[in-house]
């Protein structure tokens, strides 16, 4: 872990609510994912648990720019700082990896496929790419009804997902349509076990950007700072009507692909690049230096991170999952379409 | 207090087991929530088991280096109420000691599932069944079709109640309009119900009836029989030296007395045979067992007992089943021939024809002696038993009748 | 005047922009061209921001749709030949196939599918593909065979609140031809009775409701009466008419464009053997297209899908037993 050279001047224009706001959701993220990956180890959760460990710069920066109510923010796996900052509730986390009937998906699906479609935070599919499309759909429908102006639409996906050939159909159609989309890639070094390498043959993933004819930012993702500054200027970019925008993010993935994985194909001289610098302890730092918080506001919203986890854990915990028996097996909103 | 499971997780989607490599705990001992408590490996990865809230140790169930499935109860912490409710966490049912289940945990617990240890492959099977059925044809006189068949059902019918109607369909076959049309046709009719007897000899008639069955008879004179008879007491009826004969003769045939299953005779495995007794709408078949090694007097003392427990309807059904062929004596009716049904179960069918004194030419007197004889009528299915057969066996029987001391 | 199916799809369109603003059509080709069948043709002039050009993107045209409707929009989305739905595959039956049962709200998007043989369109746009979407849960599969249900099926289906395949046929577009759209307006899930009959049923839907109906018609100088069932859709598939139909002839033979192994017909002799098998005097059949692509060259085109000639052998065979 390196403590390299970090800007230390604070950017005029980033707020330093807003700034002190994205640092606690990626805290509370990670008190979560934790708690989230202890309930998996304990037996308690099925299935898998996707931890965003080290993605949390780049992740909460998209949503805490995003407004909601007003913008749409589709998050992929690694998207827990992104959802908090976007203020997704931690009930809706803790319900939906508990499997609780309460909760927004109520048991049919699971983990990080959750999301509340009609307040501007779809539920991601496992299939990579296609969210570009849907938010780009969901941008069109506002631009036909006329409520586009001041709008961004937002999506996070990992540098495996370039490789899908939704992710192409989805960019270029955004920017066939100039509509205010922002997509953010994690290129995190490795899609599961596969390095990038394997994966795509360009220098950078930002190349792409000329070619898709969309505006192109590149960042070092582990750089609070910095991630804040870029994802601010392309979300800003979009929403004056500068059409899509690609961020490129680099940094690596500090967890495995799920909890089942130990990441043990990650190189250790990888781990100990700046790449594996932990963005959490870096955004310490930078706020501790820009004198925006201090080590006791710190230690506060740890706790308050702490509490608030094992209270929607809690909650979620002591509710009941679905009944098979009273489940209407219905895939379709009208009845009797399914004979 | 309450009782907190400690379970292997699943850990990765395919995973059914793990491996403990290390216990981090001892009986006793204080943890906190979401302390990493068991060291386990996978063969995918090496990762820990955590707890579900803070407590105290109460029971360690398993030991370092060995294999449990995904769901066993790995041990038990005890928490206070107050930890419960902050954390949630589940509980194996409150304040029992033992609700402990061996291997495998509490099923009780709605939040844990658990698993067997493996699956083991079953090994294949040879099919109880095989080679192909015979093809059944779709269409002609025997076919009939599931709708066919549901409006018989309705109406109770069976397929022989349907053979007096002509078939307009493919092939001749039947329709659910002809079968209508008949059925109009014959309602103004005068009728009755049938009794449940005459409806289980119908069954059985119709059931025979699906063989290719032929009859032979054979004139054997009886007075020897007849003579010996009257000088024994009490006398045995005449049916019974003919059923005697015929088991003797069967024994030493015993392929003539087999019923044919696809390829194979299934020969008898005793000679135990029925004799035909005429109750009230109906005929009933008591079977006398091993009847070639008794002799008549022997059998006369049971035959009495199963022909009046018979005509008082009390036969056991025990002693109307496994016989492996029928003498039927209907000379009791003065009929001097008939061609008798076998069960549907057994191949032959012996019947005894009326004893008519009739003159025949002696050349040994050089005139005309009355003689009493009457006519063995063999009914057989041809499949198992030919023409020749059945005469030769015939021959057996009625020379048999002549020695009637041996029987 | 008379009015050809493809008339009453673009009628269809055209009133259903007219009367809510929520419609808007995307495809490849719909703008200013009016569509490779011109389904859209002059759309684009009245309604320039609700018909728009889509890029050669399939997956992300059906993903756009349902971001739009998740928005409250109700997208047609026009799949220029049906046999190009397999690149949006996943995001038919992934993303808007399961889109209600997990999050509990409908995705009205309708996909109109240009389905089925012409003569010399080959492998790849001669294809039927009611029988794949149908296997998936949460869509809902129409297959119009006449002008009246092209035109009402559409509507309906724009209106349903969720996922619609619409398989509309490409031989019936110019050759189907009515005097006017009928008033009634049966609702999407009922079968109808198109030519009653006593001996024999065919049940099918699409373009073969007209072969059928010609195969029933040279029979019918024979003294042979075929009962002719068209599904309308074949999600819900009316299981019920079906049925009945069976019981008044006790005869079926399910007939469809689709390949053979599985799907609709499969399907249909699965359900009427299950429920009905007392009400069958014959083993149910089944006719499809042949199991290879389909050919390019118009006389192996012909063979290779069902015609009156093929469905009247059958329908004998089925007599016959």
């Amino acid at each position: 872990m390196s403590n390299g050279a970090f800007p230390k001047i604070a950017d005029p224009t980033l707020e330093p609510e807003l700034i002190r706001r994205c640092y606690q959701s990626m805290i509370t993220s990670r008190v979560l994912e934790s708690k989230l990956s202890s309930l998996y180890k304990a037996g308690k959760i099925v299935g898998g648990v996707y931890l965003g460990t080290g993605q949390e710069a780049i992740s909460g920066s998209l949503g805490v720019l995003l407004k909601r109510g007003r913008d749409i923010f589709s998050p992929l796996i690694r998207d827990q700082a992104g959802r908090i900052a976007f203020e997704e509730d931690l009930l809706d986390a803790t319900r939906t990896y508990l499997g609780s009937a309460q909760g927004p998906m109520r048991g049919r699906d699971g983990n990080v496929h959750r999301g509340r479609p009609l307040e501007g935070m779809p539920a991601m599919i496992s299939h990579l790419g296609v969210g570009l499309s849907l938010v780009t759909g969901m941008l069109l429908a506002r631009r036909l009804k006329g409520a586009l102006t001041g709008v961004v639409g937002g999506t996070s996906v990992g540098d495996g997902a370039t490789s899908t050939g939704s992710f192409h159909e989805g960019l270029n159609m955004a920017a066939v349509e100039k509509l205010p989309l922002v997509v953010v890639v994690a290129d995190n070094q490795f899609a599961y076990s596969t390095p990038r390498e394997r994966q795509f043959a360009c220098k950078s993933l930002l190349e792409r950007a000329a070619g898709y004819g969309v505006s192109g930012f590149e960042v070092d993702g582990t750089d609070f700072i910095a991630c804040l500054q870029t994802v601010k200027q392309a979300v800003d970019s979009a929403r004056a009507g500068g059409g899509p925008q690609l961020v490129v993010a680099r940094l690596l993935r500090l967890c495995g692909h799920g909890e089942h994985d130990d990441a043990s194909y990650v190189p250790p001289e990888l781990r100990d690049s700046n790449l594996g610098r932990d963005c959490l302890e870096v955004a310490r730092a930078q706020l501790l230096d820009m004198g925006m918080v201090t080590e006791s506001e710190i230690s506060a919203w740890q706790d308050e991170a702490t509490e608030r986890v094992q209270e929607a854990v809690a909650i979620a915990q002591k509710e009941r999952g679905p009944d098979p028996y009273q489940e209407d097996w219905r895939a379709t909103s009208t009845s009797g379409m399914q004979s | 207090m309450p009782q907190v499971p400690i379970i292997m997780p699943q850990l990765g989607e395919s995973i059914a087991e793990a491996r403990i490599v290390r216990l981090n705990i001892s009986v006793g001992d204080f943890v906190k929530g979401d302390q990493e408590i068991i060291e386990v490996e996978t063969n995918k990865a090496t990762m820990a088991v955590t707890t579900l809230c803070g407590g105290v140790i109460t029971e360690i169930r398993a030991a370092e280096g060995v294999d449990y499935a995904v769901g066993t109860l790995l041990g038990v912490l005890e928490a206070t109420e107050e930890e419960i409710e902050r954390t949630g966490a589940p509980t194996m049912g409150p304040e029992e000691k033992t609700p402990i289940k061996d291997e495998g945990g509490d099923e009780e617990n709605l939040h844990f599932r658990t698993s067997d240890q493996s699956y083991e492959e079953p090994k294949l099977v040879e099919p109880s069944i095989k080679g192909l059925p015979v093809p059944a044809g779709m269409k002609g006189a025997n076919y009939i079709s599931p709708r066919m068949r549901a409006r018989m059902d309705d109406l109770g019918l069976r397929g022989a109640d349907i053979s007096a109607i002509v078939g307009s369909g493919a092939g001749g076959r039947v329709t659910v309009n002809d079968l209508e049309s008949f059925l109009e046709y014959v309602e103004e009719w005068p009728h009755s119900s049938a009794s449940s007897m005459r409806l289980s000899v119908a069954d059985a008639m119709r059931r025979s009836w699906t063989r290719p069955l032929a009859s032979v008879g054979l004139p054997v004179p009886l007075d020897q029989v007849l003579e010996y008879r009257s000088r024994q007491t009490p006398k045995p009826g005449l049916t019974l030296y003919v059923l005697r004969a015929f088991a003797i003769a069967l024994s030493e045939e015993p392929a003539t007395a087999g019923f044919l299953i696809g390829e194979k005779i299934v020969h008898p495995r005793a000679y135990d045979i029925g004799v035909a007794v005429q109750v009230e709408d109906g005929v009933m078949v008591p079977v006398l067992r091993d009847v070639d090694k008794m002799s008549v007097s022997e059998l006369a003392v049971r035959y009495a007992e199963l022909v009046s427990l018979a005509r008082e309807r009390k036969l056991p059904s025990e002693d109307a089943q496994g016989g492996i062929a029928t003498v039927t004596n209907f000379g009791t009716f003065g009929l001097k021939w008939g061609t008798p049904i076998p069960l549907p179960n057994e191949t032959l069918i012996l019947g005894l024809a009326a004893g008519i004194k009739t003159p025949k030419w002696s050349d040994e007197v050089g005139a005309f002696i009355p003689v009493t004889e009457t006519e063995l009528c063999l009914t057989f299915d041809h499949r198992v038993v030919d023409g020749g057969g059945a005469g030769m066996l015939l021959q057996r029987v009625g020379q048999l009748l002549q020695t009637p001391e041996n029987l | 005047m008379s009015l050809t199916y493809i008339d009453a799809i673009h009628q269809a369109q055209a009133e259903l922009l007219r009367d809510d603003d929520s419609v808007f059509l995307y495809g490849q080709d719909i703008g200013a061209f009016g569509g490779a069948f011109k389904a859209t043709k002059g759309l684009k002039e009245i309604y320039p921001e609700r018909v728009l050009d889509a890029p050669i993107s399939e997956d992300a045209m059906i993903g756009l749709s349902v971001g739009a409707a998740i928005e409250g929009m109700k997208p047609i989305i026009e799949m220029q030949f049906a046999d190009f739905s397999s690149v949006a595959f996943n995001q038919l039956v992934n993303q808007a196939g399961t889109h209600y049962y997990r999050t509990g709200v409908p995705v009205p998007i309708t996909v109109r599918m240009p389905c089925g043989g012409t003569p010399g369109s080959g492998p790849f746009h001669s294809q039927m593909i009611e029988s794949l979407y149908g296997h998936y849960p949460g869509l809902v599969v129409v297959t119009p065979a006449t002008v009246s249900d092209a035109y009402h099926l559409l509507k309906q289906s724009v209106n349903l609140p969720d996922p619609v395949i619409f398989c509309e046929h490409k031989f019936l577009y110019r050759w189907l031809k009515s005097e006017k759209i009928e008033e009634t307006n049966l609702p999407l899930s009922k079968a109808r009775i198109v030519r009653s009959g006593k001996h024999a049923t065919v049940v099918t839907y699409s373009a073969m409701v007209h072969e059928a109906v010609r195969a029933a018609e040279k029979l019918e100088k024979e003294g042979w009466e075929i009962e002719v069932v068209d599904l309308r859709s074949i999600k819900p598939l009316d299981t019920d008419c079906v049925i009945s139909s069976v019981a008044r002839t006790g005869r079926l033979l399910a007939l469809g464009e689709s390949f053979p192994w599985g799907g609709v017909t499969a399907e249909v002799v699965s359900r009427v053997v299950a429920e009905g098998f007392h009400l069958l005097d014959a083993p149910p059949m089944r006719l499809n297209a042949k199991d290879t692509p389909i050919p390019y060259h118009p006389d192996l085109w012909a063979a290779h899908r069902p015609t009156p000639e093929s469905i009247i052998q059958k329908l004998r065979e089925l007599l016959s037993l």
